[in-house]
């Protein structure tokens, strides 16, 4: 299998958010047109949060500079930040996916979404570490980042062997100043690392490669010129260790099934053939007794003691 | 003339049977959530009329048992009072036997019981615990945010682990299937009575202070 990833450069970013339209464009994910729909934010960014038509986001967070890092004591800095799905290698939604519409494509490693066999069960909100997966308005399908493999698979993509526009995603296509980028995950890595040297050697001293190592490894590079934490990027990401007892949860739930029917099974064959004698009761004797054989079974005293 | 006892009141048994079959359907279409390669099996249409109807049933599931504690709150006690009853010797006897008795029920004999036996308070009370936890975890499922679906889900699935389990060895005598509890689906799926012989079979104790009592003896044919 090859790896893919797509590059995203926060230094080379310049905030015109062309990739956030381009992937509303090219999904056909339509925006809200009244006046102020959009819950004001205080920044560039809209709407706050990815939403159930909004699989792309573009974050803007301002900060006070930061002397130990870049050397300048006053004004702020602008992280530009990238919000939508990781890709990760080993994806926590897919792993829950009950239904199978979340799965890791073969070609590409990307988390491919067939939203058709979607149920609409949220579980894979619950278990993403970046709490991407969201929903389309009337809560049914999921709505999340493809990575566009319909667009790079009619395009051909650089697996496949290029054949024009298409062969990147939409997002990446659009980016003016090519903050953004889609290539084989290695080459991407490379790449990322290289900036990150150039930045260091900039003075931007926590500059750093995010998505290498994360979670075991994500199909998202970012090169971060400030701390991941200011980019809403969480500095080591964990999947919930729930996730991981859900998975068992299935099998184990089987194999208690397939034990409890085995046992009564068992239990219906040692039984087999078995008749039981009728009784009756005598209030004035306090005796049990056998129908069949007439044979006193028990005699209850009426303090309650047995004879 | 064989005679009776009445045990359980309509109310319970109807109560009773809308919450086993609502469990049953409700097992039946969360497998279609549960087990993915029968989610495969049809559209994602039938699959979400499945779960639109799972969380129909759930609240037949919640409501029904609740309406009829809130009609009769003295059943609800005589309940949880027998529930929660003292052991004495029989009940703990009654438990050491169980698993020789239900792989040898010609040789191994069971003590007289009270009115609810030991085996099945702790079993009809750990369907009466996980219920609660399905009704507790099902409504996070539904409404509660993505940050406890996770939580939601473990403890939904672990429910539904042990209503296997216990679920399906209660169907197995419930509906006696097991032959020495035979007769005994008409307690719930019948008329609510018990024969002296099955009462005095079962629950010896009980049966003799009913039959020494005479108030709930029925004779019939």
């Amino acid at each position: 299998m090859a790896d893919f990833a797509i590059y995203f450069d926060s230094s080379k970013c310049v905030g015109c958010k062309g990739c956030q339209a381009a992937c509303k464009n090219w999904n056909l994910l339509p925006s809200p047109l009244g006046l102020n729909a959009n819950e004001p934010t205080g920044s560039y960014q809209s709407p706050r949060d990815l939403n159930g038509d909004t699989r792309l986001l573009m974050r803007f967070e301002e900060h006070d500079a930061d002397a130990e890092d870049t050397g300048r004591k006053w004004g702020i800095e602008w992280s530009i930040g990238r919000r939508s799905c990781m890709h990760c290698i080993d994806p926590a939604c897919a792993a829950v996916c009950p239904s199978g519409a979340l799965s890791v494509d073969p070609d590409t490693g990307f988390v491919r979404v067939r939203e058709q066999d979607c149920i609409g069960c949220h579980y894979c909100s619950g278990a993403c570490p970046f709490g991407v997966p969201h929903y389309h308005r009337d809560g049914t399908k999921i709505n999340k980042c493809t990575a566009c493999l319909d667009r790079i698979e009619n395009g051909r993509g650089p697996h496949l062997g290029d054949i024009g526009q298409f062969n990147v995603p939409a997002c990446v296509h659009t980016c003016p100043p090519g903050a953004l980028a889609y290539g084989e995950r290695d080459e991407m890595l490379r790449k990322a690392h290289q900036r990150v040297e150039v930045l260091k050697a900039k003075g931007f001293q926590k500059a750093s490669v995010y998505g290498e190592n994360e979670l075991s490894g994500l199909h998202v590079i970012y090169v971060l010129k400030y701390e991941s934490e200011t980019y809403g990027l969480p500095k080591d990401p964990q999947v919930g260790a729930l996730v991981g007892a859900v998975d068992v949860m299935k099998p184990l739930t089987g194999l208690a099934a397939a034990a409890t029917v085995a046992g009564l099974a068992a239990s219906f064959l040692t039984g087999m053939g078995y008749k039981r004698h009728e009784l009756r009761y005598d209030q004035k004797t306090h005796e049990t007794i056998d129908v069949q054989t007439g044979e006193v079974l028990q005699t209850v005293s009426t303090t309650g003691e047995k004879e | 003339m064989t005679r009776y006892i009445k045990r359980h009141s309509l109310q319970a048994r109807l109560t009773h049977d809308i919450f086993v079959i609502s469990c049953i359907l409700l097992a039946i279409t969360g497998l279609f959530v549960f087990v993915a390669p029968l989610t495969a099996l049809v559209p994602a249409e039938a699959v979400f009329v499945m779960r639109m109807a799972h969380r129909v049933l759930g609240v037949i599931f919640t409501v029904v048992p609740l309406i009829s504690a809130i009609i009769a709150p003295r059943g609800v006690l005589h309940m949880l009072k027998n529930y929660t009853a003292k052991w004495d010797k029989d009940d703990v006897t009654f438990i050491k036997r169980f698993v020789p008795y239900m792989l040898g029920p010609k040789r191994v004999h069971m003590p007289d019981q009270h009115e609810v036996k030991s085996g099945q308070r702790i079993a009809d009370g750990m369907l009466i615990v996980l219920s609660l936890l399905m009704i507790v975890s099902g409504l996070m499922l539904m409404l509660g945010g993505s940050s406890i679906k996770m939580v939601a889900l473990f403890l939904h699935d672990l429910g539904f682990l042990g209503l296997a389990v216990f679920g399906l060895a209660h169907i197995y005598l419930g509906l006696g299937v097991f032959q020495p509890y035979r007769r005994t689906a008409r307690l719930m799926f019948g008329d609510g009575t018990v024969s002296e012989s099955d009462a005095l079979y079962h629950w010896g104790h009980w049966a003799r202070e009913e039959l020494e009592s005479g108030k709930n003896i029925i004779e019939k044919e």
